[in-house]
């Protein structure tokens, strides 16, 4: 892990209480944050702020908003998600993978951990932006995904042995069925949404927007939901003026991380060269460990030939394929191809389309046909780039689903005497 | 959340009846068993569900009547206006003056077509009715031409038009010795293609709805009303609101969320009457049983025996493949009533039966001519024996 670059002059100018605010302000920026104190002895590698640090961990890598169920979700399963979050995004550290689940000791390499986050990415404000309270009501427009889904722990499946068939095809039917109630409630919301603004058209302070939203009209119908959404924004505020705190205050806290890395021992060079879970070496005595490596070398030594002759066996069929004039040319075809289909998609979706719309989400406003300003995405101009793109990757299922039944007809017919009843198409 | 009926034919449209004025009495019901409020919110969540106000009050109820025939819609339409509590909606039946002849063929190729149209905009003037669609329901028999053909017909262009809804068909099971002849092909060609096109098939066997009247009721001349109002008893008991395991706050949002999972269940009838949940269900393997509770000392009911693994097929744990709804709200003046809605090789049994039959006539070509008179030919009638072999073959497997 590097150091991170810090501008000591600022680190300098700050004063001697200047550490524990500016920790106290990234505690205060985080969801239930620990105290500046656990911090602290994380520095020295306590044990008793090992499993605080995990679940802070837990929750700035896992995607589910605030909630009881996170609360539930026993220490073990947070940590065990926590490092294989950490290992998917490319942790560097090793120790961290080896650190025993049950929250007993490590404080520090969480320590580390975190603050390799937050050097990565605005985590603070990321996570603000998670639980922001929207007023209007509110879609997103993008497709991309916000975050990389961790998703609650799922059910241990042991893919033991051949599955039964039918079963699958229950859980797809159980799948289409959930998706087809999704949609229903969708088409659902939308017309009360529609509603909704229809009725309260000038009841809204704001001329622009001109309607009220859900959230606003609970809020005249129901004052002490009113005075809750309140003390929500609020506490929101709160966390918005932390933010804002712990990013004048960060390189105080950053040449402190420097010292807490200075604290661990230096980590073996060349990581990618090691297995992440070490073999157990048994403890024996000097002879049998002998005896052990001698195997160990024979096996290799087998092992090499084996590979030799595996690759001159494969070698000698592959001949032709992969050189040659006729395979180049063969593989220039495919490329063009390629090409050619991404080419004709990528212009099939942008044919409709003016400028991307900006990602994240966008308020739905209601307004008199033509009444919308420059900067306004239009739902029809929406739908219709929408429609153009289903239109596209339908094209290509049915394309996709065809050549799949020309090779379900290839293989059925190559088996003489078996006659072939397709289920019936639905 | 709002279902949409479609009442389709003699059949469908006089069960539709039946069912309407069973959800309407239970819901005005005054042996409710439970407090004020509770009874009020039933009131409230059922109203929604089936009924749209209307300025003076009287409830209307969310259905399109569809025959070919002018005499039962208008039977249908004067009863229900008659009772005073509530009524169809003015324009919301479609009927011409010419009958389907029992032709599934003509009910499918000659009238869907030619009528498709008025019928999907008289739906479609109803959908748009609901602050919020839950699905459709549609009531229809199998063996006669209207119900059945035009049926499959309009099961199809919902399909096609609400791809997002969901579809419940409710499905009249022949009499074993019925009067149609050709009963057995119009079965076969409406189960294969609303197999295609629904998502759930609800079914009522006339026989044993008979037996129920017979043996548990005692009525000596069995009519189809009685039949009728027994069917719409146990329909009732399975739309009314409800609470599920996950939401103990509000009535279930959606009477047709039924997970009817891989495939169109082809269900069994429902038990009726006191807490009678039969166990002999050994040799009768599920892929999912719903049981419906109401009325007196639902929370302390015990349906341990229901999650009895080796009720279930080997693919599925019986956490997955069984619910239960309860209400304390009690169903039509019963005390305690119980309702189970399966989806089990049940069926298996009366399924080969018909396609048996239909087969036999089809080898020997009896009648074809008059189907593919209409446009549905020998190759549909194959398609369909296929589909349905492939049905039976899946639920013997289970």
């Amino acid at each position: 892990m590097r150091r991170r670059r810090v501008n000591p002059a600022a680190g300098a100018r700050a004063g001697a209480g200047a550490l524990p605010e500016a920790i106290a302000a990234l505690s205060r920026s985080l969801p239930s944050g620990p105290s500046p104190e656990i911090f602290r002895r994380a520095k020295f590698d306590r044990p008793e702020a090992t499993s605080a640090l995990w679940q802070l961990l837990f929750r700035v890598l896992s995607p589910l908003p605030a909630g009881n169920a996170l609360a539930s979700i026993a220490l073990e399963v947070q940590a065990r998600l926590v490092k294989s979050a950490l290992c998917s995004q490319g942790y560097p550290r090793l120790a961290l993978a080896q650190l025993p689940e049950d929250g007993s000791q490590g404080s520090r390499e969480l320590l580390l951990a975190l603050s390799w986050l937050l050097a990565r990415g605005p985590v603070p404000e990321q996570m603000l932006a998670q639980t922001r309270v929207p007023l209007g009501d509110e879609m997103t427009v993008c497709q991309c995904e916000a975050l990389a889904s961790l998703g609650p722990p799922a059910p241990h499946m042991e893919a033991e042995g051949p599955v039964d068939v039918r079963h699958v095809q229950w859980l797809m039917g159980k799948l289409r069925f959930r998706w087809r109630q999704l949609v229903s409630s969708q088409q659902e919301q939308c017309a009360l949404l529609s509603k909704i603004h229809l009725y309260t058209r000038g009841c809204h302070s704001d001329q622009n927007l001109g309607h009220l939203s859900v959230t606003e009209a609970e809020m005249l119908r129901d004052p002490e939901g009113g005075q809750k959404l309140l003390r929500t924004l609020e506490h929101e505020s709160r966390r918005l003026e932390a933010v804002l705190a712990w990013r004048r205050s960060e390189p105080v806290f950053w040449q402190w991380m420097d010292t807490v890395l200075g604290t661990c021992a230096p980590e073996a060079p060349a990581a990618a060269s090691q297995p992440t879970f070490l073999p157990w070496v048994p403890e024996c005595g000097d002879g049998e460990l002998e005896l052990v490596v001698r195997e160990l070398q024979t096996l290799e030594e087998e092992l090499q030939e084996a590979v030799e002759r595996r690759r001159v066996a494969w070698e000698a069929k592959a001949r032709g394929c992969g050189r040659g004039p006729e395979w180049s040319a063969a593989r220039q075809a495919f490329r063009e191809t390629v090409e050619k289909e991404l080419g004709a998609l990528q212009q099939c979706w942008e044919q409709d389309s003016g400028p991307a719309p900006a990602h994240g989400p966008h308020r739905l406003v209601r307004r008199e046909d033509g009444a919308a300003g420059d900067q306004d995405l239009r739902a029809a101009e929406l739908i219709r780039t929408l429609r153009s793109q289903e239109a596209c990757l339908e094209a290509v299922l049915r394309q996709l689903q065809g050549q799949c039944r020309q090779e379900l007809a290839r293989l059925a017919g190559a088996l003489p005497g078996l006659i072939w009843i397709p289920p019936p198409g639905r | 959340m709002s279902i949409v009926t479609v009442q389709l034919g003699q059949c469908g449209n006089q069960i539709g009846f039946e069912v309407f004025d069973a959800l309407l009495s239970d819901s005005h019901s005054s042996q409710g068993l439970c407090c004020k409020r509770e009874n009020e919110a039933y009131q409230a969540s059922c109203k929604e569900r089936f009924f749209s106000e209307e300025e003076n009050g009287v409830p209307i109820a969310r259905a399109v009547l569809v025959d070919m025939e002018p005499k039962v819609i208008n039977q249908t339409l004067s009863k229900a206006a008659q009772s005073g509590r509530w009524k169809y909606g003015q324009h919301a039946c479609f009927c011409q003056k010419q009958g389907s002849g029992n032709n599934w063929a003509y009910g499918y190729s000659v009238h869907g077509p030619r009528h498709e149209e008025s019928i999907m905009n008289l739906i479609r003037k109803e959908v748009e009715k609901c602050d919020s669609l839950s699905g459709f329901f549609i009531i229809m028999s199998m063996a006669g031409g209207t119900g059945s053909g035009i049926g499959a017909f309009v099961t199809q262009n919902l399909q096609d038009q609400y791809s997002n809804s969901l579809k419940m068909n409710q499905i009249i099971w022949p009499y074993g010795t019925g009067e149609v002849i050709v009963q057995n092909y119009n079965s076969i060609l409406t189960l294969s293609h609303l197999y295609r096109s629904s998502d759930a098939l609800l079914v009522h066997e006339n026989d044993a709805v008979h037996k129920i009247c017979a043996k548990l009721m005692n009525i000596k001349q069995i009519s189809f009303s009685d039949i009728n109002q027994v069917l719409a008893h146990q329909l009732g008991s399975v739309f009314q609101p409800t609470y599920s395991a996950e939401s103990s706050f509000h009535y279930r949002r959606n009477p047709l969320g039924i997970d009817w999972h891989v495939r169109p269940p082809l269900s069994g009838p429902p038990s009726l009457g006191k807490m009678s949940l039969n166990k002999d269900l050994h040799f009768n393997t599920s892929i999912a049983n719903l049981v419906i509770l109401r009325g007196k000392d639902v929370q302390s009911a015990d349906v341990e025996g229901f999650k009895d693994p080796a009720l279930y097929t080997s693919w599925l744990e019986p956490v997955n493949a069984f619910n239960v709804w309860k209400t304390q709200r009690a169903f039509s003046k019963y005390e305690k009533s119980a309702v189970l809605v399966s989806n089990s090789q049940f069926l298996v049994k009366p399924l080969d039966m018909i396609v048996g039959k239909a087969w036999n006539m089809f080898a020997s070509k009896a009648y074809i001519h008059q189907y593919t008179k209409f446009g549905i030919e020998e190759e549909d009638f194959l398609d369909s024996f296929t589909s349905l072999e492939q049905v039976v073959a899946s639920y013997c497997n289970l």
